[in-house]
């Protein structure tokens, strides 16, 4: 039997011809379309309904198409015009109340522009790589320091695991080779950010070269590949292929086979310029090696690659490879996906090649919080125009008695709030236009309205959702006033409103959320202020920093002996790593009564007067001394942290070595130190021993300059280095500075959370001015009458002012444990943290209770002082 | 004369419609086109033109028979009106007019 569709042509298609045909033309048109498509399925019914379509679109054309204005009821148009002065004219009789209306609405919508647009662009990072990319990392527990995660992995473990485990498609390595001195044409050039990698590195990552073929680079392990502006900075062009150089006063000439596009702000690698990583050694030497960790693996993983299983096999490849017995006591791997290496590493250690991480738990407050501000500016909306129902009662009942019909009242009111809210998001986004370029310097973004018009689909469900929210927030009010009755409201009877419960829970909402912002405020900055005061055992101002290379290495005695002569200089000293992150950790053995114990405590290399130039105090032995021979490689000083973990019972004079040394040469312990806090205060001070070696390659030599003298100490530094260096321009920082960016990401975030609180508090201010407008402008006659009676201004500001009041104190009550438990989750983040105080809490809520009575106060205060006479005959 | 002006297309419609005398609706009118001219025609393109002619009066129309291959919907059917009728004599003539004008050697095309 023949199913009604395949008679009859497209459904679809015949309701748009109805739709869009002149009336009189229809009938015979639609006739010979279906004659004519009953013809055409004798020749195939898919072709005939193709064709039906195509006639019907063609037919879509002017002569054909009716007069949707002309021909429709032309009263509509009138009417629309009708609206829109009704719309305009209160615009502009209640100017305060559009004006709050409008604009806590667009401030509702650009911060949910602003939120998305910052969430986006977290999201966005790494997304230039479209492989299913996982980093390898170890969870590393030594004895004597504390178990901790790290992004480090060792050098065989690139090309074993990913020969031994076919889940993984492929491979690269990264490994810092840090600066870089390069001799081209004879002459010397600084590169700040070489790396090492595998000439697979461009199959697992998408960076873009602009020049030379990704498949062909690195091949060799003398060629290199630098960024566009390196390019431009060593050649003076883009094209830098076949341009070549040398590198250390070395032989082995290097060549640049290719050139990338400039590394984008959004990749978590970054560097000038690539090597390949046989360049420090033979493959099959640096292959094997399984010793320490001192790069970033990274692999191609099988989109159907089960972890969990290839987890378990991790253990026994472990022990074949390394050939050590305890091995799965002292590492774990596990494979990080590459969005959670931006977002989820906070917790991770030794995490040198992760730019701008971000806590991506805040990603989710965010979002959150920007949905409340949109949905309170949303719900603000619709409560002020409901409120406003009142002032056009009349306005309702003469259109109703002049024949106006309930759906013609509420299409009325509800193209009025579409009005309103099509303004509220063109403000908004002039709003976000002038906002962000301030934003974005305080929070490191480049975030641009243009996304937005580069990708339609976010412009569109932008205004979309504008379009949704004025529709929304209309319906509720626009029922409510075409529901007025005639008579009632002509007669000029005030309707009674009744407190509504929804208004109410919308202050509470409001007020919850502004509550917990100003506190959350509060304690973020609180912290940031205990971390920037904290005592952290050592003293970082006025100590400058000045890096070292090859050629300082050989001089730094004498630059040391000709600073020491400067009235500037306090003191000079060298370390091998920078205070402010994790030190190495390092395995060291150390005599416990009879046996031997294996350790590996952080570790760090230093000059003799270490201890005296950042001025740290010993609480036992006595510091390193340049006098003593053995001082120099054969005495240990560890700090408290160490003492405690080991037990000694005297730790002074206990035998201790590096775990290289024979068993029958140890060391010495000679002192402890206070726990100093070497690392980030978001973490523990570990376990560390320090030694000094006179010898070995030191990273910084810190000179201490006199407080009162600094810019002469930096010019005397620069006169001394260029005595000596020749090859290398100085490069310095301060460590206080570097202790400042450490925190930037927390600085950031403090911020922003500023910003989110006053914009809260902003939006719910705007809320409460216009409903306290309101409840003062209802109960005008009661103030006036109260008034005549002879009460008080005093006696009625605080009649006006109790419910509000309520309000908040049920806000406070809610917002109170909600921000206590997220805050002890953030100030988890931190090892050395402030106890929340209650007071904060109190003084949070004493300040946003004053904020809501000065606003509930202006009209208050407004109709206490008015004559009551005029409040009285007014109807 | 504006009043008779008449575009190409609409031209060979207005013909086809004398051609077919009774029997000028919509999809005849179409057909005999495709046929005589060996051209396609959309229906779009002829209901356009054929709304043109009437509007300027070169046709009139009248609903015709139901059928119910055409699921209940009557024919219109068209004829030309005497206006129609000068205004395709007007063409015809000037055509002509423009034929006889044509010195006898401007197609004297030599091939060599």
């Amino acid at each position: 039997m023949r199913k009604e569709s395949d008679i009859y042509p497209p459904r679809l298609a015949s309701r748009f011809l109805r739709w869009f045909c002149q009336r009189d033309l229809l009938e015979d048109v639609e006739g010979d379309l279906m004659q004519l498509y009953a013809e055409r399925t004798n020749s195939g019914r898919t072709k005939a309904k193709f064709q039906y379509w195509r006639d019907v679109l063609l037919l879509f054309r002017p002569g054909i198409v009716r007069n949707f204005l002309e021909n429709s009821n032309s009263t509509n148009l009138a009417m629309l015009k009708n609206y829109l002065k009704s719309t305009w004219r209160n615009l502009i009789k209640y100017k305060s109340f559009s004006t709050i209306n409008i604009s806590s609405l667009a401030i509702g919508i650009a911060s949910c522009m602003i939120i998305f647009l910052f969430v986006k662009d977290e999201l966005a990072f790494d997304s230039m790589h479209k492989k299913n990319i996982y980093r390898l990392c170890e969870v590393q527990d030594f004895p004597g320091t504390e178990t901790q995660k790290v992004a480090l992995s060792m050098a065989g473990m690139g090309p074993t695991m990913s020969a031994d485990f076919p889940e993984l498609e492929g491979y690269t390595r990264f490994w810092g080779f840090g600066e870089q001195r390069l001799q081209i044409k004879g002459k010397n050039e600084i590169v700040d950010k070489v790396v090492g990698v595998d000439s697979t590195f461009f199959d697992v990552f998408g960076f873009e070269l602009i020049h030379g073929d990704p498949k062909d680079q690195l091949k060799d392990p003398n060629d290199a590949v630098i960024t566009e502006s390196l390019a431009l900075r060593l050649f003076k062009k883009a094209d830098a292929i076949g341009e070549t150089f040398t590198m250390n006063d070395g032989d082995e000439t290097v060549v640049i086979r290719g050139v990338l596009a400039d590394i984008p702000e959004n990749s978590h690698l970054q560097f000038d310029m690539l090597m390949n990583i046989y360049t420090i050694g033979a493959p099959e030497e640096i292959n094997s090696r399984f010793g320490n960790n001192n790069l970033v693996t990274y692999f191609i993983v099988n989109e159907k690659a089960d972890l969990g299983e290839l987890e378990e096999k991790y253990p026994e490849y472990l022990t074949r490879v390394t050939q050590r017995e305890d091995i799965n006591d002292r590492y774990k791997l596990f494979l990080q996906p590459l969005k959670d290496v931006h977002l989820a590493s906070t917790d991770i250690q030794h995490d040198y090649h992760n730019y701008r991480k971000f806590n991506g738990l805040y990603i989710d407050v965010f979002v959150l919080v920007g949905i409340l501000i949109l949905a309170i500016a949303a719900v603000n909306f619709t409560n002020l125009t409901t409120a406003r129902a009142s002032y056009r009662s009349k306005e309702v009942g003469v259109r109703k008695s002049i024949g106006a019909s309930k759906s013609a009242l509420f299409n009325q009111f509800l193209f009025e709030t579409i009005m309103l809210s099509s303004l509220a998001f063109v403000i908004a986004l002039v709003l976000v236009a002038i906002a962000l370029p301030s934003l974005n310097s305080l929070i490191g973004r480049s975030l641009s309205l243009w996304t937005f018009f580069y990708e339609p689909i976010y412009f569109v469900s932008a205004i979309g959702l504008s379009l949704v929210v004025g529709a929304i927030a209309g319906i509720y009010p626009s029922l409510r006033l075409s529901s007025f009755n005639t008579l009632i409201v002509l007669k000029g009877l005030r309707l009674e409103e009744k407190k509504s419960f929804f208004q109410s829970a919308l202050i509470v909402v409001q007020f919850s959320l502004a509550l917990g912002m100003i506190v959350s405020t509060l304690i973020v900055l609180q912290q940031l202020n205990f971390i920037s005061k904290k005592d952290v055992g050592f003293d970082k101002d006025h100590l400058m920093l000045v890096k070292m290379n090859s050629e300082s290495q050989d001089h730094y005695r004498e630059m040391k002996n000709e600073l020491l002569q400067k009235s500037s200089v306090m003191g000079v000293t060298a370390s091998g790593q920078r205070l402010g992150n994790n030190f190495h950790q390092w395995g060291f053995k150390i005599r416990k009564d009879t046996a031997l114990v294996q350790f590996t405590p952080s570790s760090l290399y230093v000059d003799f007067d270490y201890f005296k130039v950042h001025n740290i105090e010993l609480a036992e032995g006595r510091p390193f001394d340049a006098s003593i021979a053995t001082d120099d490689g054969l005495a240990f000083v560890i700090n408290q942290a160490l003492a405690d973990e080991l037990g000694l019972t005297e730790p002074i004079g206990a035998k201790m070595g590096h775990g290289f040394y024979p068993d029958d040469s140890l060391g010495t312990i000679i002192g402890v130190t206070e726990n100093f806090n070497f690392n980030s205060l978001h973490h523990n001070v570990n376990t560390l021993a320090m030694v000094v070696h006179k010898d070995w390659w030191y990273e910084e030599m810190i000179v201490k300059l006199s407080a009162s003298n600094v810019e002469q100490g930096i010019r005397d530094v620069e006169d001394v280095y260029g005595q000596f260096i020749d090859n290398y321009p100085l490069k310095f920082e301060f460590l206080d500075d570097h202790f400042n960016t450490m925190y930037e990401s927390d600085k950031k975030l403090a911020y922003i959370i500023t910003i989110i609180a006053a914009l809260a508090v902003i939006v719910g201010c705007m809320g409460l001015f216009g409903l306290s407008a309101i409840s003062v402008r209802r109960r005008i006659k009661e103030i006036g009458i109260r008034k005549v009676m002879g009460a008080s201004s005093k006696h009625l500001l605080g009649l006006m002012s109790k419910d509000f009041a309520l309000l908040i104190l049920i806000s406070f009550v809610i917002a109170t444990p909600i921000t206590f438990l997220f805050m002890r989750d953030w100030l988890e983040n931190f090892a050395f943290r402030i106890s929340i105080n209650p007071l904060i809490f109190l003084f949070g809520g004493v300040v946003a209770f004053a904020v809501a009575m000065f606003t509930v106060s202006f009209h208050v205060l407004r109709a206490v002082s008015a004559n009551p006479v005029s409040a009285l005959k007014s109807e | 004369m504006k009043e008779h002006s008449l575009g190409e297309f609409e031209e060979i419609v207005l013909l086809t419609v004398a051609v077919l005398f009774e029997n000028a609706y919509g999809i005849t009118i179409k057909e005999e086109i495709e046929q005589r001219l060996n051209r396609g025609v959309s229906v779009g393109a002829m209901r356009t033109a054929l709304n043109r002619l009437e509007k300027k009066g070169f046709l009139e129309s009248e609903f015709g028979e139901a059928t119910a291959v055409r699921g209940g919907k009557r024919k219109r059917y068209f004829k030309v009106t005497p206006l129609g009728k000068r205004a395709l004599d007007y063409v015809m003539e000037t055509r002509k007019q423009l034929w006889d004008a044509i010195p006898s050697v401007a197609f004297d095309f030599k091939f060599s």
